[in-house]
């Protein structure tokens, strides 16, 4: 760590709080589960990448999606990202939020994760290795860092498009929209 | 006392895997438990129909993500039964080997998940050390850390790579030389025992009557394992015997699995030892595009880390599955055991007794 | 080797065909109103664990397959006749496909019940709830028989939510 570097770090303490502690919702939502216990635990520790399991969603800013999404679990996903506070980062595990992965062909199983909440990066795998994890963490330090990490003012600016997707395939939703339509698309 | 509705959700720090309990409670008891799964369908009874018989390999494994080698061994043989195909000797004997490291592989991530709801983390952390060890030898025999693919209709993949036998051994050499701190750390620990006695106590009749298998029988003092009754792959070669407890509670449940391990390993040690040392590890099977498997069905069984894992299998002569079924532990154990099970306890329990009967999601909604 | 409890099922029952595929494996296939008298019978027997119940479509001969796997809860020093699995079948009509419920008999049969009415739309009468077990959303078949074309349902239902345009921010 050299002073330039050092002098950039402390003129910008927020975005450094941003990075370097990111709690991560511990919400195991697919296949993804069985490689998350193994990148927090003594092998491949991610604490020290700042990484730390959080208790409710309410006291995160990282979800990551592990695995597929199936129709029920995008409810519970949806509410858990609506309570999450901003400025909060969802990054998608594996390949099947990207593009629906192995299970293409299911009937209970959402393809494109990114229709419905927004999504800050793509981990590719099935499965990532531990260390998959930790280079998408790096990554997106430096997103932060550019101020291109903004899913949730995404969200925030196209909430009508957002919501209309998710009622297209769950039905009429249960609770209020988060935010009320006045934003400009 | 009022009663109030709780969602033991899928977003909760005491669960593990994507399964949510309705609890309706009184104060701190919990009067009706309703487990609600399908959070993790995703119709595999289906995608399988639509999929060649080799092409299902990559699939099937992904049924149970904690442990994917049992099923892959169990849908090998369905296959094998309803072709009429004959797995050589030392495939056989390499078939238990890698199904008996699974195990054990398995049963370290129930210690992890256990000793975490607990929020005993010491342990936690050791369980899931030693699991990684296993997994670098696995990655090594089959590529892959989680999701090997490694067994086919016929055999297995590929041989032991050269030195492999002296890696198994110096590795199980290394977890096994922990067992005694495991067991002053954890097992023998008072507060282990003042968490877990008592816990979750089922009777030999109501297990066996709301189907219960595995370890949960095994902790009620019967000793009912499918390698004994059907012994299939190498099983009947070696001389292993089952470890069972009496009591029914999660404590007995937690100590049969530790005697579980302990048993795996030394069987290995045993079936390294009485190994053929040459020999083919596969049947030559037809091209797998252009596979026809004559008509028929088949009911085939083995014994997984959790229980009694079955398959349900039919062909109508053509080169996909026309129905596949498969019967899985957990099935039973976190849809009937766990609902009767939760009656009257705690709610500070229900993980407890949840990861005592080693529910594992993906299992029940497949 | 015949299996001694072949001869009293024949002899009971009168099932429509019988076979043993091995010293293990018995299949039979009995009409739909000995299917209660049979389980009964196979309990008392000893063979008092339910593995599953399952379902076939046959769609060309117009009827479901109800499949009720059974098995005995032994030890390994027990007579090998007693280490056998029955695989009974029985056919329903795939019309108007109703059948009784066999949770008197083994009380393990309920999720397994729930699960078929809601994959292949089989009501089995007297069932304490037959809710949603694994779906969350109707379907307009059920989405296990063989008509269901899951590949184009996914076409129209889950290819057809458009993708959000988010470039028009810098």
């Amino acid at each position: 760590m050299d002073r330039n570097q050092l002098i950039k770090w402390l003129k910008t303490p927020a975005k450094m709080s941003h990075k370097y502690s990111l709690h991560a919702v511990y919400f195991c939502t697919g296949c993804g589960i069985i490689e998350v216990p193994p990148s927090i635990t003594a092998r491949w520790d991610a604490e020290r990448f700042g990484v730390v399991p959080a208790a409710t969603p309410r006291q995160a800013n990282l979800f990551l999606i592990t695995g597929y999404v199936s129709v029920k679990t995008l409810k519970a996903i949806i509410r858990t990202y609506e309570q999450m506070p901003s400025p909060k980062y969802s990054v998608g595990f594996g390949s099947c939020p990207i593009n629906g992965g192995m299970y293409w062909d299911s009937y209970n199983t959402i393809k494109h994760l990114d229709k419905y909440i927004p999504i800050d990066g793509w981990i590719a795998g099935c499965m990532p290795r531990p260390e998959a994890i930790f280079v998408a963490v790096t990554h997106l330090w430096t997103l932060i860092d550019k101020d291109m990490a903004d899913g949730y003012k995404r969200y925030e600016k196209h909430y009508s498009a957002f919501r209309a997707n998710q009622e297209q395939v769950l039905g009429p939703l249960p609770w209020p929209p988060l935010f009320s339509s006045r934003e400009t698309e | 006392m009022r009663e109030l509705e709780l969602y033991y959700g899928p977003q909760h720090l005491g669960m593990v895997g994507n399964f949510s309990i309705t609890l309706k409670v009184q104060g701190d008891r919990i009067v009706k438990a309703d487990a609600n799964p399908g959070y993790l369908h995703r119709g595999f009874e289906k995608l399988m129909e639509l999929r060649t018989w080799m092409q299902n390999f990559p699939l099937v494994c992904r049924i149970n993500v904690v442990e994917p080698d049992h099923i892959e061994l169990v849908y090998a043989m369905g296959v094998e039964r309803l072709a009429g195909i004959e797995v050589p000797e030392r495939a056989k004997f390499i078939r238990s080997i890698y199904c008996e490291l699974a195990r054990v592989a398995s049963h370290l991530f129930g210690l992890w998940a256990y000793a975490n709801m607990l929020g005993f983390d010491t342990a936690a952390q050791w369980a899931m050390y030693h699991r990684d060890l296993l997994l670098d030898l696995f990655e090594e025999l089959t590529g892959a850390r989680v999701y090997h693919i490694y067994i086919r209709p016929g055999g297995v993949r590929r041989d032991f790579p050269r030195g492999f036998e002296q890696k198994i051994v110096s590795t199980l050499h290394a977890i096994g030389g922990k067992v005694p701190d495991y067991n002053s750390l954890f097992f023998e620990n008072r507060l282990f025992k003042k968490r877990a006695k008592g816990v979750g106590t089922l009777t030999r009749e109501e297990a066996m009557n709301m189907g219960g298998v595995g370890h949960t029988l095994k902790a009620t003092g019967m000793k009912y394992d499918i390698r004994k009754i059907e012994p299939y792959a190498a099983y009947d070669r070696v001389d292993w015997d089952v470890p069972v407890y009496t009591g029914g509670d999660a404590w007995s449940r937690l100590l049969a699995i530790r005697d579980e391990m302990i048993e795996s390993v030394h069987m290995i040690f045993k079936l390294l030892d009485t190994m053929p040392a040459k020999g083919s590890v596969c049947t030559k099977t037809p091209n797998p595009f252009k596979w026809n498997i004559p008509a028929g069905e088949a009911y085939v069984r083995c014994e997984s880390s959790r229980g009694e894992l079955g398959l349900y299998i039919v062909s109508d002569g053509g080169d996909k599955p026309y129905r596949v079924h498969f019967r899985t532990p957990s099935y039973s154990h976190g849809l009937t055991i766990l609902e009767h099970a939760l009656q009257g306890e705690n709610i500070a329990d229900v993980g407890n007794i949840m990861i005592s009967l080693y529910v594992v999601a993906p299992e029940i909604d497949r | 080797m015949t299996h001694p409890m072949v001869k009293n099922l024949k002899s009971m029952f009168k099932p429509i065909a019988v076979k043993q595929q091995d010293e293990r494996r018995i299949m039979l296939n009995v009409p739909k109103d000995s299917l209660m008298s049979v389980l009964i019978f196979l309990k008392n027997s000893g063979y008092a664990h339910l593995g599953l119940i399952s379902c076939v479509d046959r769609i060309a001969d117009n009827k479901f397959e109800l499949v009720y796997i059974v098995s005995a809860y032994v030890e390994e020093d027990v007579d090998d006749s007693m280490k056998a699995t029955f695989v009974v079948s029985t056919f329903v009509s795939r019309k108007d496909p109703r059948f009784i419920t066999c949770i008197p008999v083994f009380i393990n049969a309920e999720p397994y019940e729930r699960e078929l009415h809601e994959l292949y739309g089989i009501v089995f009468e007297g069932h304490p709830r037959l809710t949603p077990l694994l779906l969350e959303r109707e379907y307009p078949i059920p989405p296990m028989r063989k008509d269901f074309d899951s590949r184009a349902y996914v076409e129209e239902v889950f290819d057809t939510v458009p993708f959000v345009d988010q470039e028009d921010d810098s």
